[in-house]
């Protein structure tokens, strides 16, 4: 009994030992993630359909417009980048980091809408567009090839061309089976522990975006990870995660089961839909099989890379005369 | 003022936290006479795992197990994650074969991946009432496993990201789950076999962690 007695106040000693230095609030914006653009005025924003995006564009405001809608939903455009090439042969390459992701304000889960988000672009469209003559070509990249999609299906007549980067589906049930497959990892493997074993660390409430955000961060450590089946090089480059977007768009999926294929029949163009060598989890079947959706596809794979081809060397290499090809034809 | 509010945390905290993971005891096949508890487990705790531990019985009125564990999450990297409890296992109440008793322990662990290393000291307690007999028991429990103090430091990697992220002490505590579940077992001589399940929810009530149940098997030998 003795024993039982020390114990305790010797770990509370411990406890208050690790204390005396000075602590960080961890709920604090900018201690463990980047400030948004609603606490930073220093970052680039555009204030469009009533919020605040971060946002940059490259190249001559006058030329045919490249969207570049990242993935998540929920991740930020930083990895997407090299896209910014696309500026010096002639294109206007606009990056978002869509509401709620990457360093734009961020909101309650219940605000949160696939229509919002589609709102948020045509904004983003209309914000940049110097003349109603000037092309808009969309680039998504998983989710952002899904939303890319979204929008094709509910304004079929805006778009000049779209390059679509792996999406996992236009379909809830072709999403389901795409997450499920991607996270088709070993239960005992390294993996799997970086994935879980955090949670008994970093437990943020709903809208403790910092928290949130972290935690969220933390998991893209897997990105690069050799067990992972997406089959990407390394880790992306990212500013700052959105947790609570990413799982609204989740549940809302869930929920509303959406299919975002219905009107694609009256979009005519020519579509070019890009799947990776290495990604285990689609492959050539399931880019045929998702890609059908449209009625004129030109289907590309790349070499050398997986789910994020557009963000490491090879891939990109790969990838990019393809789409400058694919955005002169259009042009 | 921060360290008082560590102080009164971690204080808090003993009081209403609680333990799912740990060994489980038979309390009504442990011999007075028998001093030493060895422990070895696996399962699913915030990934797949696997476990160790001991425990001493006092001579005291009240059955009193002072317990010590370690539990590590499989993987390529066996050290870079584990979890260490030191605290005590106490039978409070018995009428006939229904017992209740109490596990207060304090917890040190550690994460790390290609981002960050995570060093935290918490607090687990579980209370467990359950129905007893020399072969065998089946038994509920619940209880909070509190993250009161965690120490951060980034990798390069996370650096390149994010430059002037803060490495240090972070407060208030950073995270909170509560479980609750089942726990059964078979004993036989000086050994006892347990299974135990429930689930996790974090201490909001609305989210759960990615792996939102827990399930362990384990193996006391009593000597």
């Amino acid at each position: 009994m003795k024993k039982a007695k020390f114990c305790i106040p010797l770990l509370i000693c411990l406890i208050s030992l690790c204390g005396c230095k000075k602590e960080n609030l961890i709920t604090e914006e900018g201690n463990l993630v980047p400030k948004t653009v609603e606490q930073d005025p220093t970052l680039p924003s555009i204030s469009i359909n009533g919020t605040m995006l971060h946002a940059e564009a490259f190249g001559n405001p006058d030329s045919a417009m490249v969207v570049v809608l990242h993935g998540g939903p929920g991740s930020d455009y930083r990895h997407l980048l090299n896209c910014k090439e696309l500026a010096s042969a002639g294109y206007y390459v606009i990056f978002y980091d869509q509401r709620g992701s990457g360093l734009s304000k961020r909101y309650s889960k219940s605000s949160y809408s696939t229509q919002v988000m589609l709102d948020d672009l045509s904004a983003v469209i209309a914000h940049y567009r110097k003349s109603n003559n000037q092309k808009v070509f969309l680039l998504g990249h998983s989710w952002g090839a899904i939303l890319a999609t979204a929008f094709i299906n509910k304004y079929p007549t805006v778009i000049s061309g779209t390059i679509l980067a792996e999406p996992g589906g236009f379909t809830w049930a072709d999403i389901e089976g795409y997450v499920s497959r991607s996270r088709d990892i070993k239960i005992t493997s390294e993996l799997i522990s970086d994935f879980l074993y955090a949670d008994q660390f970093i437990t943020g409430k709903k809208d403790q975006h910092a928290i949130l955000d972290y935690k969220y961060a933390l998991l893209s450590a897997a990105d690069g990870d050799k067990d992972n089946p997406i089959g990407d090089e390394g880790a992306l480059p990212f500013w700052r995660p959105g947790a609570v977007v990413n799982q609204a768009l989740f549940e809302l999926g869930d929920k509303e089961k959406p299919d975002w294929t219905t009107h694609l029949h009256k979009y005519n163009t020519r579509v070019l839909f890009v799947y990776s060598e290495r990604n285990r989890a689609y492959g050539l079947a399931y880019a045929q099989k998702v890609s059908s959706a449209y009625a004129n596809v030109q289907l590309f794979k790349v070499n050398g890379a997986g789910h994020d081809m557009l963000s490491f060397p090879t891939g990109w290499s790969n990838f990019y005369p393809v789409a400058l090809n694919y955005l002169n034809s259009l042009k | 003022m921060k360290r008082i509010t560590i102080y009164t945390a971690f204080v808090a905290s003993l009081v209403l936290s609680g333990n799912a993971f740990s060994q489980s005891i038979n309390w009504q096949s442990l011999d007075k006479e028998q001093r030493h508890i060895i422990n070895i487990n696996a399962g699913a705790e915030y990934g797949s795992t696997v476990g160790a531990g001991y425990g001493y019985q006092l001579k005291s009125k009240l059955p009193i197990v002072l317990n010590l564990e370690l539990s590590f999450p499989t993987g390529d990297k066996l050290t870079d994650d584990f979890k260490t409890k030191i605290g005590g296992y106490i039978r409070l109440y018995q009428i006939n074969n229904f017992q209740f008793s109490a596990k207060i322990q304090g917890v040190f662990r550690r994460y790390e991946n290609s981002l960050a290393s995570l060093v935290n000291f918490g607090s687990e307690m579980t209370g467990t009432v359950g129905y007893y007999k020399p072969k065998w028991f089946f038994a509920g429990e619940a209880g909070f496993d509190k993250a009161i103090v965690t120490h951060f430091k980034h990798s390069t990697v996370y650096k390149q990201n994010f430059p002037s992220v803060k490495d240090g002490w972070y407060e208030p505590a950073t995270g909170g789950n509560f479980h609750y579940g089942l726990q059964t077992g078979y004993s036989f001589r000086r050994n006892d076999i347990y299974l135990k399940a429930g689930k996790l929810v974090s201490q909001d009530f609305n989210t759960t962690p990615l792996l939102p149940f827990y399930l362990q098997i384990g193996y006391n030998i009593r000597l």
